[in-house]
């Protein structure tokens, strides 16, 4: 597996690229979020324990909407730092990110739904705004994992399901709305979750446009 | 003979609590009711010195919270809503402790009384002759509740005390804010100002509503409202303001901070009302905290329990829309 010349010069393989790489890695990384609550239950902080349910009811929805920004920064990532070979590795495991946004958030609606009591007032509260805005986040997230198997991306065509998948985008803003209704007042976690996202995103609208706009304007040869 | 009928909340002498049992329920009594074993010294904060004036409080057998499981005290004084000192309900026990002392304390009686001025609260609580205990509920408009045993006196002896002019009409308080920051205050609390928050003179005079300043026998912690707060146990717990610097009769309602932050979620009245539901959430049913990973909801009760003795002050009035 060793690297071409050429690209060798664009990038040395580092030590970061290796470990980007490697799928244990970003299976630890994804887990470790999963296993924390543990730690506070361990040590009986009593914010926790005062109401545990909502302790983690929060915590799975927070750590799913970080999963949502982090999978999709990572396509405006590679293209604006095309050259950046630990970009290039962690594109590789989108597919699991993505996936596991969505294990997170049906963790998150399980505890909402235990929160609740059951269905009564969970069906009652459903109908709630910030909550049907989290309802209809999580659906697209359920459609978007259901159609991430290998033989789903082949009976869908490629297109097809490039387009579906775009529905992420919504997801995400989705999802920041529903997070910022959270709380009684404006959690400021929101911005750190998903500006740095709508950055990335804006600079690679202007990098993909700013390539094609040469090839639009150059005047024709011949 | 005297003939005594017994009010609507109060039980009979025999259901209520020996004293040397209801003492003993330390933290210990609380990690294993809760069966976690004894570790956690840790999280054991002293309570910073607020008015210690009164202590230990004599139980006023009218409000004895029988049949109530009263909220241990780590969860009372570590689930907190106290924006000025972090948004966060774990923030305030921490922030509230960094050093800051509300002792001694002054709070500023003004407005349409005729017995405005400045008043060490050691000197109110004696001329208030001193302070008792109390078992109530607490339901807060996040639809979860707790049971507080808070030490305190009356705030009709307060009113009663400031002496209102005939036109007063409502009560506006507004809670202490350093304007340098005292430390682990927060600049952005997203409170736009100084806690705010009012009641009807009648209101305020209802036996019910309560001026704390102690929790479980103890002087009250910082992060629970040092030295002066208010319980309105019949209303959402945001009503009860924290840290009391001023008092201002008026006789225009004053807008509330919560009011002012989001009118339609939040009203002036804030009574407890299982039919009248918050706009992101449902108000029928709470979580009672300090009831684990696998306890229900339970059913809310309108004006929280209290409804025999308070629906009178809200006679004829449209509940849905003074929320």
């Amino acid at each position: 597996m060793s690297p071409s010349p050429a690209a060798s010069a664009a990038s040395a393989p580092s030590g970061l690229d290796r470990l980007f790489r490697s799928k244990v890695f970003v299976w630890i990384v994804i887990l470790i979020p999963g296993l924390y609550p543990a730690w506070p239950l361990f040590r009986q902080d009593p914010t926790v324990l005062a109401d545990p349910l909502k302790y983690l009811l929060h915590h799975f929805g927070f750590v799913a909407c970080v999963l949502l920004a982090a999978v999709l920064a990572l396509t405006p990532l590679r293209v604006l730092l095309p050259k950046w070979r630990p970009a290039l590795a962690l594109n590789r495991h989108r597919r699991l990110i993505g996936v596991s946004a969505f294990f997170y958030a049906l963790i998150h609606v399980g505890f909402q739904f235990l929160h609740e009591g059951g269905w009564p007032t969970f069906w009652t509260d459903i109908r709630k705004p910030f909550l049907l805005i989290g309802s209809i986040t999580f659906l697209i997230l359920l459609v978007l994992a259901v159609t991430s198997f290998k033989f789903m991306v082949r009976w869908l065509g490629g297109r097809k399901w490039k387009n579906l998948h775009r529905l992420a985008y919504l997801a995400a803003f989705l999802a920041a709305c529903h997070q910022a209704a959270a709380r009684k007042i404006f959690p400021v976690q929101v911005l750190w979750i998903f500006v740095p996202l709508a950055l990335l995103e804006l600079g690679r609208i202007i990098r993909q446009n700013s390539d094609r706009a040469p090839a639009i304007s150059a005047p024709r040869q011949g | 003979m005297r003939i005594r009928t017994p009010k609507g909340w109060e039980l009979r002498e025999s259901a209520v609590t020996p004293e040397s049992l209801y003492r003993r329920r330390d933290r210990r009594d609380f990690l294993k009711t809760l069966g976690l074993g004894a570790a956690g010294a840790l999280f054991l904060r002293s309570a910073a010195r607020a008015a210690d004036g009164g202590f230990p409080a004599a139980v006023n057998g009218a409000y004895p919270g029988t049949g109530l499981k009263v909220t241990p005290y780590e969860l009372i004084t570590h689930y907190n809503n106290f924006y000025e000192f972090g948004l966060d309900k774990a923030d305030p026990a921490v922030n509230a402790n960094k050093g800051w002392q509300p002792e001694p304390w002054t709070v500023e009686i003004g407005g349409m009384v005729r017995n405005p001025g400045k008043w060490d609260v050691e000197d109110l609580i004696k001329k208030f002759g001193g302070i008792e205990q109390r078992v109530y509920r607490h339901r807060c408009v996040e639809a979860w509740s707790m049971v507080v045993p808070w030490d305190g006196f009356p705030l009709s002896k307060l009113v009663a005390f400031a002496d209102p002019q005939p036109g007063a009409k409502y009560l506006k308080m507004t809670s202490w804010m350093d304007d340098k920051l005292v430390a682990g205050q927060q600049a952005d609390d997203g409170l736009d100002g100084r806690y705010v928050e009012g009641l009807r003179v009648d209101e305020a005079t209802h036996e019910l509503a309560f001026i704390a300043t102690g929790i479980y026998g103890k002087a009250i912690p910082n992060q629970n409202g040092a030295p002066l707060r208010l319980v309105t146990p019949w209303k959402y717990g945001f009503k009860g303001i924290k840290c009391i610097g001023r008092i201002e009769f008026t006789d225009r309602a004053p807008v509330n901070t919560w009011q002012k932050l989001a009118r339609d979620e939040y009203g002036f009245y804030a009574n407890v009302n299982p039919k009248v539901d918050h706009p992101r959430w449902s108000q029928a049913s709470e979580r009672v905290i300090g009831g684990g990973l696998f306890s229900g909801r339970q059913s809310t009760l309108m004006f929280n329990g209290y409804e025999q003795q308070v629906a009178s002050l809200y006679q004829g009035m449209d509940l849905a829309k003074n929320f």
